[in-house]
Parts: structure tokens; C-alpha cells; sequence
């Protein structure tokens, strides 16, 4: 479809939420051709093609939409993605979930976005609970010399900026971020921004602050101030804490050491203190790129933990330090060798299931690991019991009773009945009892599908719960029916089903309560 | 049934093999020493050997053993052995070491070989052992410990427990003073601290927890303890010394550890430097005192005239116990110290103000030159004597003269002194000796010689006049470090005669060091530091080059060491605009350190934090420096480290040329065989960071054409030379690349425990075959 130029801005907003999860590249018609098109492809194989029509504009206005896209495209990629991996791995990981996607959505009872819709927020507590333990994409600590300069061949320079860079350096610099946020766009346009980024000295770690009008000067001075409050700080490791490292340092005034004294900065060349500078920035820019790969993704957003990690750590003051120290110490002490395996180290274990983890086999003598002068006590004093032992005759039960509570406890005695059930497992051939239990879990899919449009109090929910209606009918004719007639054929008790169509019956007679009600009302 | 029993079986032959094997109870040479550990190396059991023969010959020695090698829990099971079956021939155990990080070490070493004692012998463990550090380490005064540096800790702490002080407190008990100190002064002298191991931290809490002062108590208890673990300063600078370590026993094992540098440190406790800003402040605190003086004359003028008598009569020692008073001592050795009453000339306060004042107009004059002057200190002292006639007999009580001057006028801020009291320690330490010092005016440095920037400094040439003392005084003195070749010449500048002189290597299952020596680029230029090339492009570009191309193969972490700070500030500014730098960074967070320790502190941490996470990170760094001094790369923390040039000291200082001279004359140790022995001592110590034990790896890139020569190279430790192959002597950078991807994925190859055993790693059983012991003999080797 051909799109008019005139609404624009509102089309692009458009666009903008309704493609915003499929959409998978666009294509640009070539400059040189006289139709002036955008296309967009879609994940779902469509694409649509835009046309900009009013004449002198149309290449700007193309440009401008290619651009703004350009910038949206990764970040509803990302997502995009990640929703389908996301699905593929719920689906991979659970085969329960995966029979019910088979049984629900192929055979086509309910659509797969209804099969989703409740699935996803359903999981959205564990989901973010693991994506919690997932790791960040960290920053790579060359992201500036990527940006390599190009000459354009007219005494000036071309930077290429992708979206990730910038994403890098507002990551690694947050101050650059605020200023970001401050200029843009009232102060200047964002092109300006990064031609006065690039031009500062703040980009050019060996040029000499000159105090000049630079709106980046203000960032070095906070960098210089975040460096000095990370130094002040201290280390909390104190093994690596070289200010403590000497016990008895000798007093001013003593020693061979050629002592510094006075040649402060004052005589230093020029190129000394640029020398120096280059090593302070590199010292900084690499905490600084470790600290945002360290920090949380939330982290940024609120104020509090802004002003924390901008100087790159966050750690209250010496705190944790003696056990540190201990552990510490202890470590550099440790010969792990000479040592005999009691002192291995293990990884500990990241159970998702811990309950079906400690609830497999296990053998009964590994329950209670016994040290070896336990063993050797209870020994003793097994030993010393056994000699002692007298039997105690007259308190014995006479043999009479004896056998007839073993024969109560035996399989089929007094006190062993009511394991009728068991019986089912043998009854019932296993492919019929797996048919039942993929039954089970659809029905029970679909009723709880049914069972959660209730209060229906929305338009939509009335929708939906009619539709579930039908669905459950649906199923019950395709699925519950076939099946029924199958265990007949096999001279099964019917029964088997009973359950379910208690279940199904359960709910077509809330539906019927819930629609009379309806037309009571709209009556 | 039967699987019940086959499980009882397992556990009793599980435990029968327990009691023989874990832990193991060792005789060596006759003496039962237990060992805290389940296995042991051979080298440890040959390292306690050679020490139990030195103990026995009441002699010292110099052993050489790699670190990570267990020297410390060798020396203390032996030791402590010794101690706890020869009881009256060895009484005490006086452990030093360089860092505080160190101290705790081997403290806590200790502590689990005195749990394993107690558990073995189920007797009561009735040693007593602790660490003892500044004030700054050991202070619980919640005021005086919140100070950082450990200076204004020392002088709060002295304003606090001061003699005069405390006395003004009896009388005026809004004077503060220190609760903890009371406290202890009270009742800790009385009640023995309770025998177990004391590490600082212990100490503190002990301390917090009966209020007393934990520094006073460790210097106190350090009299009676059974082992002390301290630094080198409190036994070798003379001025702390006696303070602190006077009344230790005769019959005490001292150890140096880590002591390939105690030459150094030797003689820095000896020299004095004085600039122009030296002399200002000892000029306000003449005036100070001079008013103070006048003061005290109006007001209590029986002060004054009672330190004079005291000073007629000799009895100048009389005050010195009080361990408060926190004025230096004397800089010189015990044994030059005269023994006899004060001169005539400075006894009266006045008069020695006078003198101070006229020593320094001279030494003013001395600073105003335009030319450089070296002289000798009999040269000095005569031109003092014709110019100012000072004498030199009192000058040579000037030290003690101070002190005495100081306590009398009840100077609450003594840090304030500390410029007059460095001029009075000069003129003590020139006047009483003739031989092994120099001194040397500089009108300017020699980087700027426009700025006029006077410094005279006496300089100190001869380390072993600072140690003598403790050879002299103490039956055993171990000198002992992983690098100490060549081992000859540590007896001949610290002039002792050692009964026992030994090297041990490290035995390996696997090779897991690996020396290369890269001497050229792939460019085939030259790879050197040397002087004359050190500013060329090429060679800044290769080892540009080089680090760049290690930085792609080597996992985690990479240490550089440079051979000066500029060295190191001009390359990285070369890198840097080459675009060096950009392509190591796409590999690795570079982090480099910096002439401020706080920085470096703070760069090191995140080092580590990098080769944690696995990021991987470079350390640029400066051998000499604090960081190739103190810290170890254990692990991943240091896969690889790269020694860029020879770390050659400075040769055009003039303090190295006296020094050099000073050897050739006394010892005929030659100019370029003691510079050569000081860069490799100092190369060895860089590289030898990245190994700390048998199961740790690493590369050792020497980045210097030079250090294939044989003089450099049989002058590295025998457990690098070891690995040096003729095939890795003078590589290229793609050689060196080939050579390490291989190493690295061998080493990167599981090692388990049984890999080592019989080989480097020994069971009691394996140690006591005959064929083992054998092979142990071959590992000391004699020099």
C-alpha cells in the first residue's frame, strides 16, 4: 500500500506499535530511482511497501523514517527474538507443554496466540527470575578505536556511529549519557553532540584539558572525580592494598631512594603530564568498561545507584573486611596439593528442581555419612551391647499373635486393603493411559482457559469465554469422543472417562447459569 | 548382608589408612618434626635438612628455595621442631619479613602448624607466638586508629601516652590520654598474655577485649614470646632497633625471608638526604625551641638544670626505657654509641641550641653550590672544622642530645621535629664513621638542571654495616628468598661467613613455567632496552607488537613489567598513538600502574576483578616497583608475564657510582657483575610473580635480546634456568607465539594430584624409600 507523505508522523507511530515485534529488515529503494520506497519485511514473511510521494521531500522524509527505524530495529529485534527463543525453549524444556502445543494448537482447537497469551505472563516470575542469572553482553573495552575516522577527502573527518557504540559509551560514560539528556535535542541536534564529542579532548585522552567552552570538560572533571572517590575508597582486598602494604615505611628525610621532592608538576614537561594523563584514562576508561558490564540493567534508572556507579564500585566502606581478610589470607596460604582431597573445592550445583533432585534414588548407607571415629564408636558399642544382651523371655508376644499380625501387614491381609487402585495400572494397556493423561493436561489447559474468564466483566472476556465454549465442545467431539469409542472397542471400563466429562459438564453448566444471567440482564 | 560388610571393610581400611598417611610426623636428621600437611615436595624436606644442619652448627645461612614452594611452613615446623626439642639451645624464633600481608601469612601458617600439634600431642599448646606492626596496624583507640597515615597515628598516639603527659594527668585529669595504654600500663605487665598464636587482628581483639593497648602488649610480649614475626625494620634500622628489639635473646633463630633485597634495605636505614626545605624546617624548629627554652627558663627553670646535672653525670640512658617516648633512637649501632656523659659544649640547653643553629648556617652554605661535590666523611668533617669550628665529639652526641632536649621541654608534637632531628641524626651518623659512607651535594637533579633544587646526601654504601649487629649478637641468621643467585655474593656484601649456602629447585611433575627469551621482532630488529635504542620506533613498535600478540593467546591475565616508570610512561604514550593500545583492548582491559599507591591499589583490584570475571586484563607494571615487590599473580590472575628490557638501576646516579666504587674497593665485587647481579635479582622477582606453587602456570617472557647472554642468564635462579632451553634463547615474536599457544594448551590440560605424587609431591612412604632419598640429596645444590 502507498502511504501519503502528509501523514507521516502519525502513520510512523503507527508503524511504529504495530510492527514493532515482527518486523524483520527493511530495504531502501536505490537513490537513483525515481520511485522512492521503503519496504519493510515482516517476521512473518509479509512486507509492505512504503512510497513517498511528494516530489522534493520524499528523499528526506525517507531518510528521516530510515533512520528513526534504523534506531528502533535492533532493540524490537532483540525482542522479537527473544520471545520466540523464549517460546522455543518453554517448549524444548517442558514436554508436557509441548504434547499440549501439539494437542491444542496443531490440531488447530485454539490458535497459538491464545495458547500463549496467558502462558507467557503466567511465566513471567520465573522468567524473570532467570533472566536475572543471565549474563549481560559486556562492553567491549575497544569501542572507541572502533570508531575508526574516515577521511572524506575535504580536510575533514567521518566518524561512524552504529547504535551499539553509542549504547557502549552511554553505558561506560554515564556522564556523556546525562549530557545526552540534557542537550538533546533543545541544545543542539545529535549530529552536533557527536561532532563536539569528537572534537573535545575528553574523546582525545592525550590532549590537555585547556579549559575552554567544551560541554565534555564537565565530564572529565566528574570522571576525575568519580577516579579520585574510587581511589579514596580504598581496595577491599587487602592483599593488593599497597598503602598498607609496608609495615614501618622509613620516616621523610631517610634512604637512598632518589625521593621525588619537589619536582611536582610545576617542572614537569608537557608531554609528562599528557604521558600521565594517557595512563590515568586508561586506568579509568578499563574500570569503567568493567563496571558496566558489572552493573545491573536496572541499575542506571534510578537516581541513587546512579551517582553509586559512576565512579564504578559500590561497596560500603570496610564492612565485610575482616572476614574478607580471613578468607583472604587463608587462600594465600592454601596448598592445595600437599593437602589431602578433603579440601577440594566444588562448584555448587543450580538446581532448578531442587525437590526432584534430593528425592531421587538413593542408596540408604549414603544418607548418613559417619565419620570414621563414629563408625569405630558405634562399633564399640554394638559390640559391648551384643555381649550384654539377655533376652528377656517372659516379655515376649506369644508366636500366635506374632503370625497373625504378619499375615495382617502381608499384601491382601486385614491391614494392607484398599490398594484397589493399583489395579488400574495393570488393567489399562499403557498407550491408553498415556492417550488419557495427553487428554488430562489438554482439558485441563483448556479449562483453565475457560475458568479464568471468570467474573467476565469485559467485552473481551465475553468474547473469549464464548470461544472457549466452542473450544471444549470442539474438544470433546474431536478428541474425547474418538477416545471413548476407542477403550469401548476394548472392552475397557468407561469410566476411565467419566472424570472428564464431569469436568467438561462442570463447565458448559457455569456457561449456561453465566448466559442466562445475560439475557436475564438484557432483557 | 554382604554389601554391609563389604562397606564396613572399605571404611576400616579407610581408616587404618587414615592414621598412616594423613599428616605427616617427619625425621629429619634425627629430630621428629611435624608437618601439617598430608603430602609434602622433596624440596621441602631437603630445605629442612640444610636448616637443621645450620641450627645445629649455631651458624647462619642463605638458602634459596622458589616461592610457592612452602618455604614458610618448612622453616616454622622445623624450627618450632628444634625449638620444642632442644628448648635451651634455641629459645626463640624471630621471624622477618617485608610486608604486612606477609606477616599475616606466615602468622597463619603458624596457627596451623600449632593446631596440628595440638591435635597430634592432645597436650596444650604452650607457645606463645605473634606479629607485631606499627601503631597503625595495632592501634584500637577509636580516635587515634581512624587516622590514615601511619605517621599522624604515631604522633596522636605519642600526644596521648607521652611520660610527661601522663604525669600532667595525675595532676589535671582533663588532660586526655589514652584509656587502652592506662589500662595496660595498670595491670597488662603483670598478667602474661596466654600462650597461642596472635596475628594483628588477634592482637586487637585480645586487646579490645581486656581495653588494653594490643601495641604496647606485643612489644612487650614480644620478650617472652617463642616466635615473633615482624618486619625487617625492627631489627635493622638501628634507630627502631633499639627501641624495640634490644632484650631479644641471645639464643634466638632470626629469619629473613623474602630477603633478596635486604641490602637495600640495610643501607636505606642508614643514609640521610637533606634539601634546602629540610634545612627551613629545622631552622623553625631551632626557633621553636629556642623560645620554648627562654619560656621554660622563666617559668621552671629547675627542669633545665636538673637535665644538666644529669647530663654532667652521665646518665642520659636513664629515661630511655620509657617506651612511650617516641624519639627515634640513636642512628647508629649499639656498639659506636659512647659510653660516656655528655660534652661540655652542648650540655646546657641554650648552648647546644647555639650549636644546632651553627651546624646548620653551615650546612646552608654547604647547599649553596653550583657544582657537584662528592666527599669523604673525615673530608667533612675537617672543612666543618676550619669553617664553623665544630668539633666532632659533639657532634657525635648530637642524636642523643636531642633527645634528651626534646623530652626535657615536653614536645607534645614530635612529627614537627622530625626535620631537626634528621639534621642531628646526620651529624651523629658522620662523625662516627669514617669508612663506607659518602657524601654528595647535588646543586640540582640531573633531568632539570635549570631549577636549582639542592640536596646533599649522605648516602650509605656498605649494607653490611647496618647488619652486623645482628650476625654478631645472634646465633642463627637465615637468609632465605626464591631468588638469591648468585648465591655467593649475598655473604660477600652483607661480609658474613654462612655454614650453610644452598639452592633448591623446584621439583615438577610438569613443566608449568616456561622462560622464553624473545630477542627480536618479526621484523628481525633487535629487541633490547639498552640505552641507545630505547627510543626507537622499531623497538617500541615490536614490543608493542608483542604484547599485543600475547594478549590474543594468553587467558586471563598478563603482567607487565617495565624497567623504569618513564620508560614505561613514554611507551604507553607511543602505543597509545600508534593505536597499539586500541587492538590490545579489543583482547583485554589494559590497567597500568601509576607513581600514586592508591591508584595502583585501585587498578590492581580491578585487575584482579577482570581476570575474575573472565574479561582478562594486562597489568602494565615497573619492576622495583611496589607491585613486583609485594604482590603475587597467583593463578589466572598471571598467565604470562613480560619483562620488557633489563631492569638495569640508574647508572648515572652518583649514590650507584659511590656504591659500585665502595664494592670494587672492599669486596672486589666488579662494577658490571653487581649491576648485572641487581637487574636479574630484580627480573627474577617480576617473573617469578606469575608462579606461586606446583599447580599454578605461566609464561616468562623475557623481552631482551641481552638476556640470552651468559652472564645474564647464569645469573637468573637456578629453578628458571633451569627450563631455559638453547631453543628458546632468541626468539622471534612469532616463535615466541607458536611456543606459548603450545604451552598454554598443554598447562590448560587437567593436573590432578596423582599426576604429581612420587614425583614432585610426597607421601611419607614414598619419602622414605631409598632411592627417593637419593633424589632429594641432588636437589640442594651447594654453592
Amino acid at each position: 500500500p502507498k502511504k501519503n507523505v502528509s501523514w507521516f508522523p502519525q502513520k510512523y507511530k503507527a508503524a511504529q506499535t504495530v510492527f514493532n515485534i515482527d518486523k524483520k529488515c527493511q530495504k531502501i529503494s536505490p537513490d537513483g530511482k525515481a520511485k522512492i520506497q521503503l519496504q519493510l519485511l515482516l517476521h512473518t514473511g509479509e512486507s509492505t511497501t512504503f512510497h513517498f510521494a511528494n516530489g522534493s521531500t520524499a528523499l528526506k522524509d525517507r531518510d528521516a523514517t530510515k533512520e528513526l527505524l534504523q534506531q528502533l530495529l535492533p532493540k524490537f529485534k532483540k525482542k522479537a527474538n527473544k520471545e520466540l527463543e523464549e517460546k522455543n525453549r518453554m517448549l524444548q524444556e517442558d514436554p508436557v507443554l509441548f504434547q499440549l502445543y501439539k494437542d491444542l494448537v496443531v490440531s488447530q482447537v485454539i490458535s497459538a496466540e491464545e495458547f500463549w497469551a496467558n502462558r507467557l505472563s503466567l511465566n513471567t516470575v520465573e522468567h524473570s527470575l532467570s533472566n536475572n542469572n543471565k549474563q549481560e553482553v559486556g562492553i567491549s573495552a575497544a569501542f572507541l578505536a572502533d570508531i575508526r575516522p574516515q577521511t572524506d577527502g575535504c580536510n575533514g573527518l567521518r566518524y561512524n556511529l552504529t547504535s551499539d557504540i553509542i549504547e557502549s559509551i552511554f553505558r561506560t560514560y554515564p556522564t556523556v549519557k546525562q549530557k545526552y539528556a540534557e542537550n538533546i535535542p533543545h541544545n543542539m541536534t545529535e549530529k552536533e553532540f557527536w561532532t563536539r564529542f569528537f572534537q573535545s579532548h575528553y574523546f582525545h585522552r592525550d590532549r590537555i584539558s585547556t579549559g575552554q567552552q567544551d560541554i565534555f570538560s564537565e565530564c572529565a572533571k566528574q570522571d576525575e572525580k568519580g577516579l579520585k572517590s574510587m581511589v579514596t575508597q580504598g581496595v577491599k582486598n587487602p592483599m593488593v592494598d599497597l598503602l598498607s602494604l609496608e609495615d614501618k615505611s622509613l620516616d621523610e628525610g631517610y634512604g637512598t631512594a632518589t625521593v621525588p621532592t619537589t619536582s611536582n608538576s610545576s617542572n614537569k614537561s608537557l608531554r609528562e603530564n599528557s604521558n600521565s594523563a594517557i595512563i590515568k584514562r586508561f586506568n579509568h576508561h578499563s574500570a569503567m568498561v568493567l563496571a558496566a558490564g558489572l552493573r545491573k540493567a536496572e541499575a542506571p534508572s534510578d537516581q541513587a545507584s546512579e551517582t553509586s556507579s559512576t565512579d564504578g564500585n559500590s561497596r560500603d566502606s570496610d564492612f565485610f573486611q575482616p572476614p574478607l581478610k580471613k578468607v583472604k589470607l587463608q587462600e594465600s596460604i592454601e596448598y592445595d596439593d600437599l593437602q589431602g582431597d578433603s579440601g577440594r573445592q566444588t562448584i555448587a550445583l543450580n538446581l532448578k528442581k531442587s525437590d526432584r533432585y534430593s528425592h531421587g534414588p538413593i542408596p540408604l548407607q549414603s544418607q548418613h555419612y559417619t565419620t570414621s571415629q563414629d563408625i569405630i564408636n558405634s562399633i564399640s558399642i554394638i559390640q559391648h551391647e551384643m555381649r550384654n544382651y539377655k533376652p528377656r523371655l517372659t516379655q515376649v508376644m506369644s508366636s500366635n499373635a506374632a503370625s497373625s499380625a504378619i499375615t495382617a501387614l502381608s499384601p491382601g491381609g486385614l491391614l494392607m486393603q484398599g490398594g484397589g487402585q493399583q489395579t488400574i495400572n495393570q488393567l489399562v494397556p499403557t498407550d491408553v493411559q498415556s492417550e488419557l493423561k495427553h487428554l488430562y493436561t489438554a482439558a485441563g489447559e483448556l479449562l483453565r482457559h475457560f475458568w479464568s474468564c471468570f467474573p467476565v466483566n469485559t467485552p473481551f472476556l465475553e468474547e473469549k469465554v464464548v470461544k472457549m465454549k466452542s473450544n471444549l465442545e470442539r474438544f470433546q467431539v474431536t478428541k474425547l469422543r474418538p477416545f471413548q469409542e476407542k477403550i469401548q472397542q476394548q472392552y475397557l471400563s468407561t469410566n476411565l472417562t467419566g472424570h472428564l466429562e464431569e469436568m467438561l459438564q462442570a463447565a458448559y453448566s457455569k456457561f449456561q447459569v453465566w448466559q442466562t444471567r445475560r439475557m436475564m440482564r438484557k432483557t | 548382608m554382604i554389601p554391609k560388610l563389604c562397606y564396613f571393610l572399605k571404611l576400616l581400611v579407610f581408616i587404618i589408612l587414615n592414621n598412616l598417611i594423613l599428616k605427616l610426623k617427619l625425621n629429619i636428621d634425627g629430630l621428629l618434626v611435624y608437618f601439617p600437611y598430608d603430602y609434602i615436595y622433596p624440596e621441602q624436606y631437603s630445605y629442612m635438612l640444610e636448616l637443621k644442619r645450620t641450627l645445629d652448627a649455631k651458624g647462619h645461612g642463605v638458602l634459596e628455595m622458589p616461592s610457592g614452594t612452602g618455604k614458610t611452613i618448612s622453616l616454622l615446623s622445623l624450627i618450632v621442631a628444634y625449638q620444642k626439642a632442644y628448648p635451651l639451645e634455641v629459645t626463640k624464633l624471630v621471624y622477618c619479613s617485608r610486608t604486612v600481608p606477609e606477616i599475616e601469612k606466615v602468622v597463619e601458617e603458624l596457627r596451623k602448624l600449632m593446631d596440628y600439634y595440638t591435635k597430634q600431642t592432645e597436650a596444650k599448646n604452650d607457645f606463645l607466638a605473634l606479629a607485631l606492626s606499627s601503631r597503625k596496624n595495632l592501634c584500637i583507640h577509636p580516635e587515634v586508629s581512624a587516622l590514615r597515615f601511619g605517621k599522624e597515628v604515631d604522633g596522636k598516639c605519642h600526644s596521648l601516652t607521652a611520660s610527661y603527659i601522663r604525669a600532667q594527668h595525675h595532676s589535671n585529669p582533663s588532660q586526655p590520654v589514652c584509656q587502652f595504654y592506662e589500662e595496660f600500663d595498670a595491670v597488662g605487665r603483670q598478667v602474661p598474655i596466654p600462650p597461642g598464636i596472635y596475628n594483628l587482628d588477634d592482637l586487637k581483639d585480645f586487646g579490645r577485649r581486656k581495653g588494653w593497648c594490643p601495641y604496647f602488649l606485643a612489644r612487650y610480649a614480644i620478650l617472652h614470646a617463642n616466635i615473633v614475626v615482624y618486619s625487617y625494620h625492627y631489627l635493622l634500622d638501628p634507630k627502631i632497633a633499639d627501641l624495640v628489639s634490644k632484650e631479644l635473646a641471645k639464643k634466638s633463630v632470626v629469619v629473613f625471608d623474602e630477603a633478596h633485597n635486604i641490602d637495600n634495605v640495610c643501607i636505606d636505614s642508614m643514609s640521610v638526604n637533606i634539601t634546602r626545605r629540610t634545612l627551613d624546617r629545622c631552622q623553625t624548629n631551632v626557633e621553636t625551641l629556642q623560645n620554648t627554652i627562654s619560656r621554660i627558663k622563666e617559668t621552671d627553670a629547675a627542669k633545665l638544670r636538673e637535665e644538666y646535672s644529669r647530663l654532667v653525670e652521665g646518665l642520659k640512658e636513664a629515661n630511655v626505657a620509657r617506651e612511650t617516648d617516641m624519639y627515634l633512637s640513636n642512628p647508629v649501632l649499639p656498639d659506636e654509641i659512647l659510653q660516656e656523659a655528655v660534652p661540655g659544649s652542648i650540655r646546657t640547653a641554650e648552648h647546644f641550641v647555639g650549636f644546632m643553629k651553627r651546624f646548620l648556617e653551615y650546612l646552608k652554605a654547604r647547599l649553596r653550590i653550583h657544582h657537584v661535590v662528592q666527599e669523604s666523611a673525615p673530608q667533612f668533617l675537617k672543612d666543618i672544622y676550619e669553617k664553623v669550628c665544630i668539633d666532632r665529639k659533639p657532634l657525635r652526641f648530637c642524636a642523643e642530645r636531642l633527645r634528651s632536649l626534646l623530652r626535657t621541654l615536653e614536645i607534645a608534637d614530635i612529627a614537627d621535629f622530625s626535620a631537626i632531628t634528621l639534621i642531628s641524626h646526620f651529624a651523629t651518623l658522620v662523625s662516627t664513621y669514617s669508612k663506607g659512607f659518602t657524601i654528595i651535594i647535588e646543586p640540582f637533579e640531573d633531568r632539570t638542571p635549570t631549577i636549582a633544587n639542592p640536596v646533599l646526601h649522605f648516602s650509605c654504601m656498605d649494607p653490611s654495616i647496618a647488619i652486623k649487629p645482628v650476625f654478631g649478637r645472634f646465633q642463627s641468621v637465615i637468609i632465605t628468598s626464591g631468588t638469591l643467585s648468585p648465591l655467593d655474593i649475598y655473604p660477600r656484601i652483607l661480609d658474613f661467613r654462612p655454614v650453610t649456602v644452598a639452592s633448591f629447585t623446584m621439583t615438577l611433575a610438569r613443566t608449568c613455567l616456561c622462560p622464553l627469551i624473545v630477542g627480536r621482532g618479526n621484523d628481525q630488529v633487535a629487541m633490547t632496552s639498552k640505552f641507545e635504542t630505547r627510543e626507537d620506533f622499531a623497538v617500541i613498535r615490536n614490543y608493542g607488537n608483542l604484547l599485543l600478540e600475547m594478549s590474543a593467546i594468553v587467558p586471563d591475565g598478563i603482567v607487565a613489567f617495565f624497567t623504569s616508570y618513564i620508560y614505561m610512561e613514554n611507551i604507553v604514550a607511543s602505543w597509545y598513538e600508534q593505536g597499539i593500545l586500541e587492538n590490545i583492548q579489543r583482547n583485554k582491559l589494559i590497567f597500568i600502574e601509576t607513581q600514586d599507591a592508591a591508584e595502583t591499589s585501585m587498578a590492581l583490584e580491578k585487575y584482579q576483578e577482570a581476570c575474575e570475571n573472565g574479561r582478562g586484563a594486562i597489568l602494565l607494571s615497573v619492576a622495583r616497583g611496589k607491585v613486583s615487590e609485594g604482590i603475587d599473580f597467583v593463578h589466572h590472575y598471571g598467565r604470562a608475564v613480560i619483562m620488557f628490557g633489563v631492569p638495569y638501576v640508574y647508572t648515572q646516579s652518583r649514590i650507584l657510582k659511590a656504591r659500585l666504587e665502595y664494592l670494587r674497593d672492599q669486596f672486589q665485587i666488579r662494577e658490571n657483575d653487581f649491576l648485572t647481579f641487581d637487574a636479574m635479582r630484580h627480573a627474577a622477582q617480576c617473573v617469578g610473580r606469575a608462579i606461586r606453587g606446583k599447580t599454578d602456570y605461566g609464561l616468562m617472557i623475557f623481552a631482551d635480546k641481552r638476556y640470552a647472554r651468559a652472564d645474564k642468564r647464569g645469573k637468573l635462579p637456578r629453578w628458571i634456568q633451569e627450563h631455559l632451553t638453547d631453543g628458546s634463547l632468541n626468539l622471534t615474536i612469532d616463535e615466541t607465539v607458536q611456543l606459548g599457544k603450545h604451552f598454554l594448551r598443554q598447562m590448560a590440560q587437567p593436573f590432578r594430584q596423582e599426576d604429581q605424587l612420587g614425583l614432585s609431591l610426597l607421601t611419607l612412604e614414598q619419602l622414605q624409600s631409598e632411592d627417593m632419598l637419593q633424589k632429594i640429596a641432588q636437589i640442594a645444590q651447594q654453592a
